[in-house]
């Protein structure tokens, strides 16, 4: 068993099948596309020995004047009347609630001299106060230099800039004389933005309000309607269930994405006690890898029109009935035994769906109801108020647009051109409607077509509120004055609907009147208001009570869809972060890795790879990661690069929504493409996959390939103790494990280097003596040193503060919320896609994905991966102007004003953590230069305008071009956490330090400490029998500890 | 015989070392004109002109010597240390002075020694004369602190270079003597080079190449590491506020504007609104008059005449501003001048100037009214790669404003009084001792305690908890 433990671990297939090419550059310093290699590529980068004079007289005049200058005269300007609240230099935090695309978050947002900067998770109202990471991204979008600064009018063909005046008026007569008036938009959670568009309607009188969601989840709204009267989603307990079973809903990246479902799901899986791991068994019945498949325990692959056949399966053998809809023989073996241990599980089962069709939906339901779980893991009381779309009610007003009816359409924040299936049929008849009005923040798709645009405030500048359930009430407010000239969406409404009123002051009077009057716990409506406000929101009781009321399963079966015959389908999903696109505008979110592919700035195709037996993984059609194909789907041809992606069901391909954005800014405007006029529509319900699909071969390379899975990589290749022949690792362990060739067992592997350790809960005894035994041999190579470690450090962390930092990756699901949020706290460049795709992405904290078990459908571990910040640090001692150092409380320090860029440090470190800044990503140098390098139309690289740099922390030092830079464990953090304690002298405490990583993590899977506070949070997870030390024998010393990844396969369903 | 000779020149040079440096132990002590400039930098200059001839605040100094010749040189020391104590006790010269310059005070320095007044009285003697400075003067000292250590070793560099160089010309004359006995020895005529040869010889020529680099190098680093560094920098700013007035005539305490220092990274420049605090009251300036009150009026829409904050201020336009203190300062004048009843001539000029201040002060490229805040002129900057917290100084270190800011109490205009480089920084952090005993923070530093208490150490200062280390201010 210990030696399954050991093996099996790879980070893709270059790794599996040694590709010569990825071997060679596991050797090289650096990327082999470096500066001198662009010289040839990029003729603005060449140069001559005129240009060599050219520069060195330019450099010798520039010095010259710099040194004659006077000092520049700079300017300090104190406010007039000082608000009381706010001391310039420190944070202030309001409480405020993220919301997009379903997710509803409460947060905190850390305002510097009035601007906010960065977005912190609300301990208060959520489980463990993290965010995820679209939440933490969007205080970037306030500072979009895409968005509306003016209202604006159609003047001809373009909008032009105008004034809240003539807008109003142009809008109130249009108003006024229309007879139809429709308001589209996505589910509006907010019950006070409700009564203000009721207000309009009020007004007008023919008002119709129509809501779709940019990806649909009317078909289980519908079911949930018939089944329960309540046309809302349930809220699920996962903390609570033994046996999760889902098909398809990607319920830990994008279905229903919230933070608190990741925080119970890992708190269903409980290993504080290894003896004993109590851990939630978790089936994921899908197609192509999603984020949360590569978190379950087993996964059960079906071709997406097998979807449904899946489910009535399934529900054919918990509830009874009979299906007699195909699906392939593995799937029933597997669904089989799910259903055992799922009726076994009963009430403590939890079954759900992402399926777009009512009666599967429904069949969900009897399931669930079949098991008890209703009132136990899934509660329709207390229901899930953030999905409410229907697209019927689009194409019903498309059916009116057709004939006349509709004189005008309010499009609120929405983007129904770019992501309604039936968008090109709605562009065709929007001609007809007189007025296009849009709420709109930013350009994109529809806003281009509207006539008015009048400009929305962001969430940050905004008040509003916010029900995600029936009894969770969240707060929004202002915390930031307008930048431009916009108004809130709400303001508008009630100004056209001719209240006078400030939403404001209608929304304090509507909590006045429901949610205050619904509580008993404060008397005066100003208290219970304030306190609200403070809060971020009000957690009521209860909800209403409903009871199941389904229908035969006979008849639902036979509304289940029929599987296509099609040998190649294609599957359709969203992305954490991406979502389908609602901040593709979002240059930190664009470059932030999908955590399953590790590919940024575009959607790829994934498509499967299978072993050819000998020693080989081939992708489908023999195509090769990066390979430009030719992708039909229907009489739509798109051209896409490829990315070959693990655990796909073969004859399946998959492709993300949510890009190939148009008129929405350079960021996201024909990055990837738009796959959104594919989806299909079956009983008006639109299904995310499509079955009449051919891939070619290739037909070209992608030019910039930004995927970063074999970026920094580390550890991977061994030497074969019997030949003596230098090969990959994991493909010998993994042809040994699943197919019995080789043997196994080298230095120097990926797996014989301690970078990964992982083992099921079954094995988990031995496995943490075998874990044991590594240490200790590792422990036994580190005292056989010349230089004995702690002889030279004896006296050195003996008092003060030892920071260190512990990773439970059986805690992380991958979300990427820590990368984005290191991103904003550290004032991380965003570099581009090409950038990216020579290697140059500057990300402190990146999340390793790992494969690990059956090559077919293998389980996946996530491994945040950064500086570990070691006491024996290889770095350190290879600088030659000491820029990068230790620091008595254990911390590596990189002083980037040291530094001169030899990248000696980022060649010496073992886990290639160091980014060097190869061009001028912040435009911080004295001299710009080397723009046209970065592959950037414009000369303005990201964070090159006033407007974007905003968001830098005014705390942490921009980098210039030419310096090394990496984690510092947020030491801007932990000065000021020393320095609150030395304020309020008292010692400090483990709660006073939290790295921004830590802090946005939803499951608490990062947590960061003082090594030497014995009663710290920190000190009690170093107790852990799971816990290792990556590459802890080559003795660096790392301050970092990792966990054991522990899965709850069940093997059975292998065989 | 030869070795004899050459053995009693070594004996020779090394008595000669020995002497000059008892010579320098014995210098030390003496008052110098450099330690009297920075005596006279850190507590006269604020009042009294460099050049020592022309009369600011105080008097000129040039003379102060000779005008106090006829009292004992205690008088003289006294008169430095509390002027007002000597006027009340009568002293006819101190009467003398007092009666030219009342009502202003000097400021009383009771810390200054002996022979700190005798430094500054020799860097005054030199400054009148013009020989301070001046290369006769000896070495010349840039550095104010720094400069008085800097300049002693000098000296030593020079005179060991000269020692050297004696020492070079003996050997080559033994050199000398030695071949032209050698040759003699081998019946040759020795033929020595001339001058001429040796000074363009190839290796004379290397050296002083080599000198020119080196002492090339080392200016331009210098000189490099200086750029950017401001000391002594007091720009004009747009209102003529006088921290003597207010710090030390008044004795405001700094932090009473200076909020921000004990709590936050930035001391912060005050809001107008701590002005109005105490400026609703006093509105006519016991220096200025209406002429620098007025602004910070202008600037948060104070009416003066009325009392009252000025409603929709932001939207006036600054010709309807303008009549308001047009009205404001006339008043003023009137109220202000006892032989003037009415507005004349005088008075309205004074409108027309005091308004153009006001309007040169207020506005900028990018800011036409004169509505809203003022824009000062930040004396201190730190890098951007530098992190710098107030807070941390002042709340937790207990350090004085003054050991970094210098005497602000005495600057009418304030000056960057430090260097601000990072050693400046570095070694205020090895001298200080850190507040150990009384913040339970520290109580981590267990094994510090527990030498405290033992005796083996006697202090902790902020080096031994870290206070070196890079990222305690640079991240």
């Amino acid at each position: 068993m210990s030696n399954k433990m050991q093996s099996n671990v790879w980070i893709g297939q270059k790794d599996l099948n040694q590709e010569p090419e990825f071997m060679e550059s596991l050797d090289k310093e650096f990327h082999d596309e470096g500066s001198t290699s662009l010289l040839e590529k990029a003729p603005e980068m060449e140069g001559n020995r005129r240009d060599f004079l050219k520069m060195l007289g330019f450099g010798i005049t520039a010095a010259t004047v710099a040194a004659g200058c006077d000092i520049p005269v700079k300017k300090a300007i104190p406010y007039v009347i000082k608000p009381e609240q706010i001391i310039p230099g420190v944070a202030t935090y309001y409480a405020s609630t993220f919301v997009e695309g379903g997710d509803v978050a409460p947060i905190l947002v850390k305002t510097r001299e009035g601007r906010p900067i960065k977005i912190e998770g609300n301990e208060t109202l959520s489980k463990n106060g993290g965010t995820t990471a679209r939440a933490q991204a969007s205080v970037l979008s306030l500072y979009n230099i895409n968005r509306y600064k003016t209202p604006q009018i159609k003047d001809g063909d373009t909008l032009s800039s105008s004034d809240w005046k003539s807008v109003d008026a142009a809008v109130s007569s249009a108003l006024s004389k229309a007879r139809n008036i429709r308001f589209v938009t996505n589910t509006i959670v907010s019950p006070s933005s409700k009564k203000a568009i009721a207000a309009l309607d009020a007004k007008y009188g023919n008002v119709k309000v129509v809501t779709y969601d940019s990806v649909s989840y009317a078909g289980a709204l519908d079911a949930n309607l018939a089944d329960f009267g309540k046309r809302a989603l349930p809220s699920y307990h996962f903390d609570k269930a033994k046996v999760i079973v889902s098909f398809d809903a990607d319920f830990l990246g994008s279905y229903l994405p919230n933070g608190d479902v990741s925080a119970d799901y890992i708190a269903g899986r409980d290993l504080s006690d290894a003896n004993s791991p109590k851990m939630s068994r978790h089936f994921q019945v899908e197609s192509h890898m999603s984020l949360t498949g590569s978190n379950a325990d087993n996964r059960v692959l079906v071709k997406p029109s097998e979807m449904g056949s899946a489910i009535a399966y399934l529900a054919s053998k918990v509830v009874g009935g009979s299906s007699s809809l195909k699906l392939n023989a593995k799937a029933k073996k597997g669904l089989d035994k799910v259903a055992a241990q799922l009726k076994a599980a009963g009430s403590q089962g939890l079954v759900l769906a992402a399926s777009n069709n009512v009666a599967e939906q429904r069949l969900v339901n009897a399931i669930n109801n079949a098991i008890g779980a209703y009132g136990s893991t899934v509660d329709m009381s207390d229901a899930n108020l953030t999905k409410q779309g229907d697209e019927s009610q689009l194409d019903a007003m498309i059916t009116e647009m057709k004939s006349n009816l509709v004189d005008v359409v309010i499009f609120n924040q929405c983007n129904p051109l770019y992501d309604y299936s039936s968008a090109a049929e709605l562009a065709a008849v929007l001609g007809k409607v007189k007025t296009k009005i849009g709420l709109a923040y930013a350009s994109n798709e529809t806003n281009a077509f509207c006539d008015i645009i009048a400009p929305v405030s962001h969430f940050l500048e905004s008040w509003g509120d916010a029900q995600s359930t029936e009894s969770k009430y969240y707060v929004q407010q202002p915390t930031i004055s307008t930048i431009f000239d916009t108004r809130q969406m709400e303001d508008s409404v009630l100004a056209w609907a001719g209240t006078g009123e400030s939403y404001k002051d209608f929304m304090k009077a509507s909590w006045t009147e429901d949610v205050f009057a619904a509580q008993s716990k404060f008397v005066s409506a100003a208290s219970f208001w304030d306190s609200a406000l403070h809060d971020g929101g009000v957690m009521m009781g209860g909800g209403s009570s409903v009871s199941y009321a389904g229908g035969s399963i006979g008849s639902l079966m036979s509304g289940v869809s029929k599987p296509s015959s099609s040998e190649l389908e294609v599957k359709f999903f969203e992305t954490a972060h991406m979502a389908n696109g609602q901040s593709a505008d979002n240059p930190w979110l664009m470059e932030m890795p999908d955590p399953v592919a590790r590919t940024s700035w575009g959607n790829y195709l994934a498509v499967p790879v299978s072993f050819d037996g000998v020693r080989t993984m081939l992708g489908m059609n023999n195509l090769k990661d990066g390979d430009l194909v030719d992708l039909t789907i229907g009489d739509i041809k798109y051209r896409v690069p490829v990315v070959q992606q693990f655990g796909m069901m073969p004859g399946t391909v998959a492709l993300a929504l949510g890009y190939g954005r148009s008129n929405s800014g350079a960021t996201c405007d024909n990055v990837g493409v738009n796959v959104n006029p594919c989806l299909k529509k079956v009983s008006g319900r639109t299904q995310y996959f499509a079955d009449i699909v051919s891939v070619s071969n290739k037909v070209g390379k992608e030019e910039h390939f930004s995927c970063v899975q074999y970026h920094h990589t580390y550890g991977v290749r061994g030497m074969d103790k019997k030949t003596g022949e230098v090969i990959n690792a994991d493909e010998a362990a993994t042809v040994s494990v699943t197919y019995g060739v080789v043997d196994q067992g080298y230095q120097g592997s990926i797996t014989d280097r301690s970078v990964i350790y992982n083992t099921n809960a079954a094995d988990l005894k031995d496995s943490i003596a075998h874990l044991k035994e590594k240490r200790a041999e590792a422990e036994h190579l580190n005292q056989n040193t010349m230089y004995p470690f702690e002889e030279f450090t004896e006296d050195l962390y003996s008092q003060g503060h030892h920071w260190g930092m512990h990773v439970d990756l059986n805690s992380c699901t991958g979300c990427g919320a820590c990368t984005v949020a290191c991103m904003a706290e550290n004032n991380v460049p965003v570099v581009g896609k090409r950038e990216v795709s020579r290697h140059h992405e500057m990300t402190w904290l990146r999340i390793d994905r790992y494969y690990y078990g059956d090559v077919d459908n293998p389980n996946v571990v996530y491994q945040p991966m950064m500086c570990q910040h070691c006491d024996n640090a290889p770095c350190e001692n290879v600088c030659p102007v000491n820029a990068t150092n230790h620091s008595s409380e254990g911390l590596n320090q990189m002083t980037y004003n040291r530094c001169v860029g030899t990248r000696y440090c980022a060649n010496n470190c073992p886990y290639k953590v160091r980014r060097f800044n190869w061009m001028d990503y912040t435009t911080a140098d004295l001299f710009p230069a080397n723009q046209p390098a970065m592959g950037l139309d414009t000369d303005v690289p990201f964070y090159a305008d006033d407007l974007t740099r905003m968001v830098l922390n005014p705390d942490v030092t921009v980098r210039v071009r030419g310096v090394i830079e990496k984690c510092s464990f947020c030491v801007q953090r932990i000065q000021e956490g020393k320095l609150t304690a030395k304020t309020e002298g008292r010692r400090l405490e483990d709660s006073d330090v939290k790295t921004a990583c830590a802090a946005a993590c939803n499951t608490n899977a990062i947590t960061f400490g003082d090594m030497n506070n014995k009663k710290g949070d920190l000190a009690a997870k170093l107790d852990s029998p799971l816990n290792f030390i990556a590459l802890e024998e080559i003795n660096v010393r790392s301050s970092v500890t990792y966990t054991m990844k522990v899965n709850n396969r069940d093997k059975s369903l292998d065989a | 015989m030869h070795t004899l000779r050459t053995l009693h020149i070594v004996k020779n040079s090394v008595l000669l070392v020995l002497i000059f440096f008892g010579s320098l132990g014995a210098l030390s002590a003496e008052p110098t004109a450099d330690a009297g400039k920075t005596v006279f930098k850190n507590y006269c200059a604020s009042c009294h002109a460099k050049n020592m001839k022309s009369a600011l605040t105080g008097p000129p100094l040039a003379n102060a010597e000779a005008n106090w010749a006829d009292y004992p040189r205690e008088d003289l020391y006294a008169w430095i240390r509390n002027s007002q104590a000597m006027i009340a006790s009568g002293h006819p010269r101190a009467v003398q002075i007092w009666n030219e310059y009342k009502p202003t005070v000097m400021t009383a320095f009771p810390n200054l020694t002996d022979e700190d007044i005798e430094s500054t009285m020799l860097y005054i003697d030199g400054m009148a004369k013009g020989t301070y400075g001046a290369p006769a003067g000896g070495v010349v000292a840039e550095n104010s602190a720094a400069g008085t250590q800097e300049a002693s070793s000098n000296v030593l560099y020079y005179a060991l270079f000269g020692l050297l160089m004696l020492l070079a010309l003996i050997l080559s004359r033994v050199i000398n003597g030695l071949s032209k006995i050698s040759a003699a020895k081998e019946g040759r005529v020795y033929q020595g080079k001339t001058l001429w040869e040796s000074l363009t010889s190839r290796g004379m020529i290397m050296f002083t190449i080599f000198a020119l680099i080196v002492l090339g190098g080392y200016t331009t680093v210098n000189k490099a590491t200086d750029l950017g560094r401001q000391e002594g920098y007091a720009p004009e700013q747009p209102i003529k506020f006088s921290h003597e007035t207010h710090a030390g005539l008044n004795k405001i305490e700094c932090q009473y504007c200076h909020d921000g220092a004990r709590r936050s990274k930035h001391a912060v420049i005050p809001a107008a609104n701590t002005c109005m605090n105490c400026h609703t009251a006093i509105k006519y300036g016991s220096s200025y008059g209406t002429g620098e009150l007025s602004k910070i009026y202008a600037s948060v829409g104070y009416d003066p005449n009325t009392g009252k904050y000025i409603e929709d201020y932001d939207k006036m336009s600054n010709e309807d501003i303008e009549k308001i203190f047009a009205k404001w300062i006339g008043d003023q004048y009137v109220a202000n001048n006892d032989d003037v009843t009415e507005l004349d001539k005088v008075g309205e000029q004074l409108i027309k100037s005091e308004w153009k201040e006001i309007v040169s002060s207020l506005t900028s490229d990018v800011k036409e009214s004169v509505a809203g805040p003022i824009e000062w002129v930040r004396i201190h900057n730190l890098p951007d790669h530098v992190y710098f917290n107030h807070s941390q100084h002042v709340s937790i270190g207990k350090v004085e404003c003054q050991t970094c800011h210098g005497e602000v109490e005495g600057m009418a205009v304030v000056e960057q009084h430090s260097p601000l480089s990072m050693g400046w920084c570095i070694n205020c952090h090895r001298q200080t001792e850190v507040q150990f005993a009384d913040n339970d923070y520290y109580k981590s530093y267990a094994k510090y305690h527990e030498e405290l208490e033992s005796g083996d150490r006697d202090k902790v200062t902020v080096q031994d908890i870290g206070g070196l280390e890079c990222q305690k201010c640079h991240y």
